[in-house]
């Protein structure tokens, strides 16, 4: 019997795989011929370049205070200046974009995780199920999201593995929202209703029918968050509930640099132009994800 | 036509009911901005931290103390620019012979601000209510006093009201300071009534003789004191209104002074001290430095339990770079945990140098050849003695780690901040001290003295050669003996190395050209009786 009931299983599944490789290709092609959308992949990859090879690239230590030379404008020697403890603010930012991105994508990633798993589980059970999780969505919505972080940070206590659990936290009702949404329309399609008719197990339709089929607003939406999370980051750094001395954050960075304003600019420049950079290079990348996987783009 | 009409009409109110609404609230806090500088009789005083208290033998930190000294008066008084005495609440006085019996008399017809008398009674009860107290409850009357009833080194024997206007204390051992220590901010005589009228809230209600009368207080925010107009020195006080506001930001506070916010700020930044002194219509002030400010390794925590490590880790600080770097030269190097100002400063003593090969070298001795990880606390607020705690962390923290202590820099909100370190929660801590009354006492006996444990020695430092020697020192008049003591005790807390002592600071503060009469006194609190605008 059970044999039975798997064999007539293969076929939607098998289709469901063709159908994603073309869906995949198709979006690649339409990506390519963004160019906005080329041009923020490449300052993202650029900052991720520039994050592995931070040892080989920075030119000091980024914890090397030389008491000495602080507030020195850019030169030769240090391209970006010092710090108001004599750092190499070059080495700071170069180590700071390893921060920045791990922060993103591992917040990201969690909130992605949680979210799904909750966003499911509430569309497809539906009842008072949905009731429940998505009320808990609808308060943590409530909240300013910045908020709610410095609440958790509050009660965590102060530093990076804890800012980044916030961020993930803060997130997850977006995405929980969003795959429940996809949940939704996708289980009253045809090929589902057919799995159900077989005898397919629910474990087996969630995640082997209904997640594949909502992967691409996720990645878009996944990709947008990045921006939004290292600028969440940077600012629970700013208020120093973030990366804790002497981690070259680059949120923690301007608010080190605010007293130096009008004396030494440069302070504030850099890590304020790291920040711009690649939130800008993950939005540019995003909208042109969207625009490349929108099946309504497709003729 | 009739109702797009109407509608238009109602688009129309809207947008001007919001455009008024937004007028409104920039006319109030543009008019708020405008008062204070135009009426000259109010004087915004711009501070980087809250009071913890208002019931000032509560409390040991200078920001409740610079508010209670206008509130307040003592029997004694400090003189304008030294910890010299003068009369205040007690117009003379006559000592015994024997050191033991110090009588007062009190100034007449003077009035609480709500409006019961000040008498000799009313001393009484203050001194009772303190002696009855604990160091939880009274901190600083302990260290000062010898502790309290109960103990047996406690100074005072008994204090009685001889007339109405006549007080006497008698001592159970001479206490050398004992002049000064009656003119301390702290020890202030408070209302009975009042007292017992707001028991534990009275720290929220405070009720003197000063020449300003406490009329509000919104925590974080601002203090408001006004006008004693029956203050016992006639045609005093000059203001009408005393204001104390915190802005823990140095640079935003210099901002509030630029804009005229307010009037005199205090803990400039002495990296700011060029942008002030270029603008006529700004004055710097200079308060004379009587304090230092120090690491501290509190004695009973992991390592910090070994002598040779409290040593390695004074050898490991670069006192001259963070002068430089975050004091902007209006600093000197402490050797010691007293200004070199203060009677019996013993210059003999030569510092740790910063020497991080002598540093290792004892770590290793020590049992820690790769080091250890500590915490490092650093103060949430600026103090004069230290304008930027958190920086300064950082210095300190990149000069551990090159001796292979990982210190991790922890921060608290300022009250919690001393709470915790007066439980000796903190492994190394960042603090200093401003003296109040002048004395060697009141830095060695209040800060390193076992009996000070739970009040003043947040180290937890205890040493029995130490205490036998400052006590001594207490109870010995001939000034040169005194001196000495002071000079051995010095010798023993060097070696023992209880403190990384970093500086003594002259503390700086900017305010508008046309006042007069401030006088920052080195006390860091400033009574404002006399303080005028031209």
């Amino acid at each position: 019997m059970a044999e039975l009931a798997r064999t007539p299983a293969t076929p939607p599944a098998a289709m469901g795989e063709t159908e994603s490789v073309s869906l995949w290709k198709e979006a690649w092609r339409r990506f390519r011929k963004n160019k906005i959308a080329l041009v923020g992949a490449g300052i993202v990859l650029f900052f991720i370049i520039v994050a592995l090879l931070a040892p080989w690239l920075a030119p000091y230590d980024y914890k090397e205070q030389q008491l000495a030379e602080r507030l020195q404008p850019p030169s030769g020697e240090h391209w970006f200046g010092t710090d108001d403890f004599g750092r190499d603010i070059f080495s700071r930012v170069i180590y700071g974009a390893r921060i920045s991105l791990w922060v993103g994508f591992f917040s990201v990633l969690g909130s992605v995780v949680v979210g799904s798993l909750l966003g499911i589980i509430a569309g497809y059970y539906g009842r008072w199920i949905d009731g429940v999780i998505s009320r808990l969505f609808d308060i943590m919505l409530a909240f300013p999201s910045i908020l709610l972080a410095i609440g958790i940070v509050a009660v965590l206590g102060p530093s990076l593995q804890n800012a980044l659990i916030a961020i993930a936290v803060i997130n997850v009702p977006n995405f929980g929202r969003l795959i429940r949404s996809r949940v939704l329309s996708i289980k009253q399609e045809e090929y589902i209703m057919a799995a159900k008719a077989i005898g397919m197990s629910d474990w087996r339709i969630l995640f082997h029918h209904i997640l594949p089929n909502s992967l691409a607003p996720i990645i878009v939406q996944g990709t947008l968050a990045i921006a939004t999370a290292i600028i969440e980051a940077a600012a629970l750094g700013f208020l120093g509930l973030g990366a804790q001395p002497p981690n070259p954050e680059w949120g923690k960075m301007l608010s080190d640099a605010k007293d130096f304003l009008t004396q030494a600019p440069w302070t504030m420049i850099f890590p304020g132009l790291a920040i711009m950079l690649t939130v800008l290079g993950f939005n540019l990348m995003g909208d042109g994800l969207r625009d490349a996987l929108d099946p309504r783009m497709k003729n | 036509m009739k109702r797009k009409t109407w509608f238009t009409w109602l688009a129309l109110m809207l947008a001007v009911m919001l455009v008024l609404a937004g007028c409104g609230k920039s006319k109030q806090t543009a008019g708020g901005g405008g008062d204070k500088s135009s009426t000259q009789d109010t004087l915004v005083y711009g501070r980087g931290g809250d009071s913890v208290s208002l019931d000032p033998a509560t409390v040991t930190d200078g920001e409740s103390l610079k508010v209670t000294k206008n509130i307040f008066d003592t029997l004694l008084d400090y003189n304008d620019n030294d910890t010299s005495i003068k009369p205040a609440l007690a117009t003379e006085w006559t000592i015994s012979n024997d050191g033991l019996t110090y009588t007062f008399k009190l100034r007449q017809g003077v009035k609480f601000h709500d409006g019961t008398e000040f008498n000799a009674d009313a001393v009484v009860f203050n001194f009772e209510r303190w002696a009855n107290g604990n160091a939880d409850k009274f901190p600083y009357y302990g260290s000062m006093f010898g502790g309290y009833k109960q103990d047996d080194s406690h100074v005072i024997k008994e204090v009685k009201a001889l007339d109405k206007y006549t007080v006497q204390f008698v001592l159970k051992r001479p206490q050398a300071p004992f002049l000064k220590n009656l003119a301390m901010t702290p020890f202030a005589i408070a209302s009975p009534e009042a007292v017992k009228k707001y028991g534990d809230k009275f720290g929220e209600h405070p009720v003197g003789t000063g020449p300003f009368v406490f009329k509000e207080w919104k925590r974080n925010e601002r203090i408001v004191l006004e006008k004693n107009k029956d203050y016992w020195e006639k045609g005093y006080p000059k203001l009408n209104q005393l204001i104390f506001v915190s802005i823990p930001d140095n640079s935003a506070r210099l901002n509030a002074l630029l804009k005229g916010e307010i009037d005199i700020m205090e803990d400039l930044n002495p990296t700011d001290l060029k942008q002030v002194e270029g603008n006529k219509e700004f004055q710097i002030f200079k308060r004379p430095s009587m304090n230092v400010a120090y690491v501290g390794l509190t004695a009973t925590r992991g390592p910090l339990k070994n002598k040779l490590v409290r040593q390695a880790l004074n050898y490991a600080v670069d006192k001259k770079a963070i002068i430089d770097a975050f004091y902007a030269g209006q600093a000197e190097p402490a050797k010691n945990p007293m200004p070199p100002s203060i009677p019996g400063y013993n210059d003999a003593i030569q510092d740790y140098p910063f020497d991080l090969n002598k540093a290792k070298e004892l770590l290793a001795k020590a049992g820690y050849p790769n080091g250890f990880e500590i915490e490092l606390w650093a103060m949430p607020v600026p103090r004069p003695y230290m304008p930027d705690g958190q920086k300064i962390a950082e210095a300190i923290q990149a000069n551990f780690a090159k001796i292979g202590v990982k210190a991790k820099i922890v921060t608290y909100e300022w009250a919690t901040y001393l709470d915790k370190l007066a439980k000796g929660e903190a492994d190394a801590f960042l603090l200093g001290w401003t003296g109040d009354n002048g004395d060697a006492d009141n830095f060695l006996y209040a800060l390193l003295d076992k009996d000070s444990i739970g009040s003043n020695n947040y180290t937890y430092f205890s040493n029995d050669e130490l205490h036998d020697i400052l006590v001594e020192a207490q109870t010995v008049s001939d000034e040169n003996k005194r001196n000495e003591l002071y000079k051995k005790a010095q010798e023993i807390i060097k070696e023992e190395a209880p403190w990384i002592p970093l500086v003594h600071s002259t503390p700086l503060l900017a305010g508008k050209a046309n006042i007069q009469g401030f006088h920052p006194h080195p006390t860091g609190s400033d009574k404002f009786t006399k303080v005028e605008f031209r």
